[in-house]
């Protein structure tokens, strides 16, 4: 079969750039309305707080740029010719790697802002160390994509 | 010994990549960890035509927008009525909220739109590629503006009832629904490009 190129290899390519991109904005959905809710219910009694607290919620929107980016690369990868499995899978692992651990990270950004800024509200010392457990949880986003970004240049040269 | 496997020997010619479905059940339902039973396998799944996974998509782009569209109105107008009860000057601002829902169905509609000019009948297609494309935008838009208008929903519910509070927190929360909206714009930007790959000629 050496030359004939799979016509099914393309689908588990495009699998994978899709799947950067949803699970990446699920996670970050999911963040940024958590925290966005700490953010509103702890305004109404420490109004000049609110600017500071939106930090969570920047943080939960940028793993959506890193599922964007994955996906951008993924799409530009798939081709209709010389594009055998070890291709289409190579990027479905990659975007699920960044996806799920975007979708991760999402939620962890979510819960921990959510309790963070409530907490901030009451004792305003405790803005650094939600601070540093943020920067932990978004780290994760990053091992992800640092996989992703490793595993979408997988490309072979012909069939 | 390969007659015994597959029961007849006679029906393995594909016409267009296309397997008789008889052979693929007949043979090998209870010998699928026979190596000669993945090929079929492989068939069953290339023989589902282009036009299925492309249609499915441009169902799935506008269907799942307008779902999370719905979801993040129905969660944002709650509070908001239920809010504006004390507080009847909110309502007129916080309509914006319902607005930043309803774009996710636009995106949508403007997806499945551009989608759909793809759609042309070839009697023998090429290759599946464009119905894969087709079917992985159709997910990644639906997708990502579903989270995005859930999302939408919840911070403009959480920003209405702020806001009866105490309104210098209209614009702050404002800003987070602000982020919230850019998921859907994301998936626009990932579905087009998708979009542009595919063609069935």
């Amino acid at each position: 079969m050496a030359g004939v190129c799979p016509p099914a290899a393309p689908f588990f390519g495009f699998m994978g750039a899709a799947s950067s991109l949803v699970f990446s904005v699920l996670g970050a959905a999911y963040g940024t309305a958590k925290a966005g809710v700490g953010v509103a219910s702890m305004g109404v009694m420490r109004p000049e707080l609110v600017m500071r607290s939106i930090l969570p919620c920047i943080m939960a929107g940028i793993l959506g740029i890193y599922g964007l980016i994955v996906s951008v690369i993924l799409v530009g990868q798939v081709t209709e010719d010389s594009y055998p499995y070890y291709s289409g899978f190579a990027h479905l692992a990659s975007g699920l790697s960044i996806g799920l651990a975007a979708l991760a990270a999402g939620i962890c950004i979510g819960i921990v802002g959510d309790a963070g800024v409530r907490a901030t509200a009451q004792q305003p010392k405790l803005f650094v160390g939600m601070t540093l457990i943020l920067i932990f949880a978004e780290a994760l986003a990053l091992y992800g994509l640092i996989v992703a970004i490793i595993l979408s240049g997988k490309t072979a040269s012909s069939c | 010994w390969g007659i015994f496997i597959t029961g007849r020997g006679s029906h393995h010619k594909s016409n267009n990549g296309r397997v008789n479905m008889a052979s693929v059940f007949d043979s090998c339902w209870f010998l699928w960890f026979l190596p000669v039973c993945y090929e079929q396998w492989w068939a069953l799944f290339a023989s589902i035509s282009p036009y299925a996974w492309a249609t499915t998509g441009i169902a799935l782009a506008i269907g799942l927008s307008v779902l999370g569209a719905a979801w993040g109105i129905f969660i944002t107008g709650s509070s908001l009525v239920g809010a504006a009860i004390k507080a009847p000057r909110i309502q007129s601002k916080n309509l914006i909220s319902v607005i930043f829902c309803e774009a996710v169905a636009i995106y949508g509609v403007i997806i499945a739109i551009i989608m759909q000019t793809k759609l042309v009948y070839e009697s023998s297609p090429s290759s599946s590629f464009a119905g894969y494309g087709l079917f992985a935008a159709g997910l990644v838009v639906g997708l990502s503006n579903l989270f995005c208008g859930i999302c939408v929903g919840i911070t403009g519910s959480a920003c209405a009832l702020s806001d009866a509070q105490n309104p210098t927190l209209f614009v702050k929360i404002l800003i987070i629904e602000i982020f919230g909206s850019a998921f859907g714009l994301f998936g626009v930007i990932v579905g087009i490009i998708m979009v542009g790959k595919c063609s069935f000629e």
